[in-house]
């Protein structure tokens, strides 16, 4: 399998499980962001080109089946993979607690970025309120998915050398 | 030597003819030397077959087992699929009721998906342009209105629920006619907005879409008054609704194939 194949294998699997699967069993807040735990995952394993055009696509995809404004979690996604990315070669990245820590921090800049693009550019009333409340549940339950990544079999692995 | 035996042997047997129905002393003799013997032997044999009976009865329990627990599994199943087919039935009759009340065509569509995010209410529906649907078209269900349709594909289509940040539907309150205009909380609940302080608004008081804007057919149930505030200052009250339709629970819901232009 070809590690665009199973890139795309991770895409569909993440909306569907998001979109589909988990909101039967699990809450609302609770929902966990898997594109971003993938575009995290991205930013610490893949070149700056291709981790750049795939965290923007990711984010599109997002936008596609939440919201209402395409191009949000695009850019949002662009720029935290550009700001993890910076720094991702001075780190450890094969490290779990730097994942989960990655993805935390990921969230909070996500949910930051798309409450201040809404407010300036949208007429959102009462969004950036509903963010700050589902934010501290989303965070918990994102880096409680990051924690299971480095489980997988080859985490430690390089996808492509940079 | 051969003639003489069997002569005694018939001999022997022409003298016991006459009394069959009493033992001699030889078969008395045996008789006593062998009953000790083959007493336990017999209760062993008993045993024994206890033992095969039960054993090849435990086989038949066994194999009976497997086949109850194969038909317990079976009948299972389509006592679930039974009730989810009653569920999906009465479900379907109620929509069905709510689409002979509604004066325009409308759509039977299944949710299949949610919003990827927490923070915004939209769902995905099976049904898209190729069905007929189009931007702005009213999503209702059994309990009353769900919301609006905001981007359409080929066969599939999202709803913007009345809960969003960015819903809006003009409504009023059925009892006292009071106007305003419903928009989403984001958490479920809903505010019903520009209902001035004179308004005879009351918790309890149901709110129906007025069919102004021309998404909503006037009258469709929209949700139930839980929280009614005026402040000492301000033109408006706040009206906090509580939806009538369990959005968390949504599976199947009715396009009202009508938008605005129309």
């Amino acid at each position: 399998m070809t590690k665009w194949s199973a890139t795309v294998i991770a895409i569909v699997s993440a909306v569907v499980l998001q979109t589909s699967v988990l909101p039967i069993y699990i809450a609302s807040p609770f929902k966990p962001d898997l594109l971003l735990v993938f575009m995290v995952f991205l930013a610490l394993r893949v070149s700056f080109m291709s981790g750049a055009s795939l965290s923007w696509v990711l984010g599109l995809v997002k936008d596609v089946f939440s919201g209402l404004y395409l191009g949000l979690n695009a850019l949002s996604f662009l720029l935290i993979f550009m700001a993890i990315k910076h720094i991702s070669d001075r780190l450890y990245t094969g490290s779990a607690p730097l994942f989960v820590i990655a993805v935390s921090i990921a969230t909070l800049s996500c949910a930051s970025i798309d409450m201040l693009l809404l407010v300036m550019f949208t007429e959102s009333p009462g969004i950036a309120f509903s963010m700050s409340v589902g934010l501290v549940p989303h965070l918990l339950v994102n880096a409680f998915v990051a924690s299971f990544i480095p489980l997988i079999p080859g985490f430690d692995r390089l996808l492509e050398t940079p | 030597m051969a003639a003489v035996g069997i002569l005694t042997a018939l001999i022997f047997y022409s003298l016991n003819i006459p009394h069959k129905s009493n033992a001699n002393v030889i078969e008395r003799w045996v008789l006593t030397v062998f009953a000790p013997i083959m007493k336990p032997f017999s209760q062993l044999s008993v045993f024994g077959e206890d033992v095969w009976d039960n054993y090849l009865d435990l086989v038949n329990v066994r194999r009976e087992n497997l086949h109850l627990r194969e038909d317990v599994k079976a009948l299972n199943s389509r006592v679930i699929a039974a009730e989810e087919v009653s569920q999906s039935n009465r479900r379907l009759t109620r929509l069905l009721d709510v689409k002979n009340t509604i004066k325009a065509p409308t759509l039977t569509a299944t949710v299949i998906g949610e919003d990827l995010s927490p923070w915004y209410g939209t769902l995905v529906i099976d049904r898209g342009s190729s069905s007929g649907i189009a931007e702005g078209m009213a999503v209702v269900a059994a309990d009353g209105v769900v919301g609006q349709v905001v981007k359409v594909a080929l066969t599939s289509s999202r709803v913007l629920l009345l809960t969003d940040h960015s819903s809006g539907i003009a409504a009023t309150i059925q009892r006292s006619r009071a106007r305003g205009v419903v928009k989403g909380k984001g958490d479920g609940l809903c505010q019903l907005e520009f209902t001035t302080r004179e308004e005879d608004v009351k918790v309890g008081d149901i709110v129906v879409s007025s069919g102004i804007g021309g998404v909503f057919l006037k009258g469709l149930p929209i949700g139930e008054v839980t929280m009614v505030k005026r402040g000492e200052y301000g033109i408006f009250q706040t009206v906090t609704i509580h939806p009538t339709v369990n959005i968390s629970h949504l599976e199947d819901v009715l396009v009202v194939l009508r938008n605005n232009n129309d």
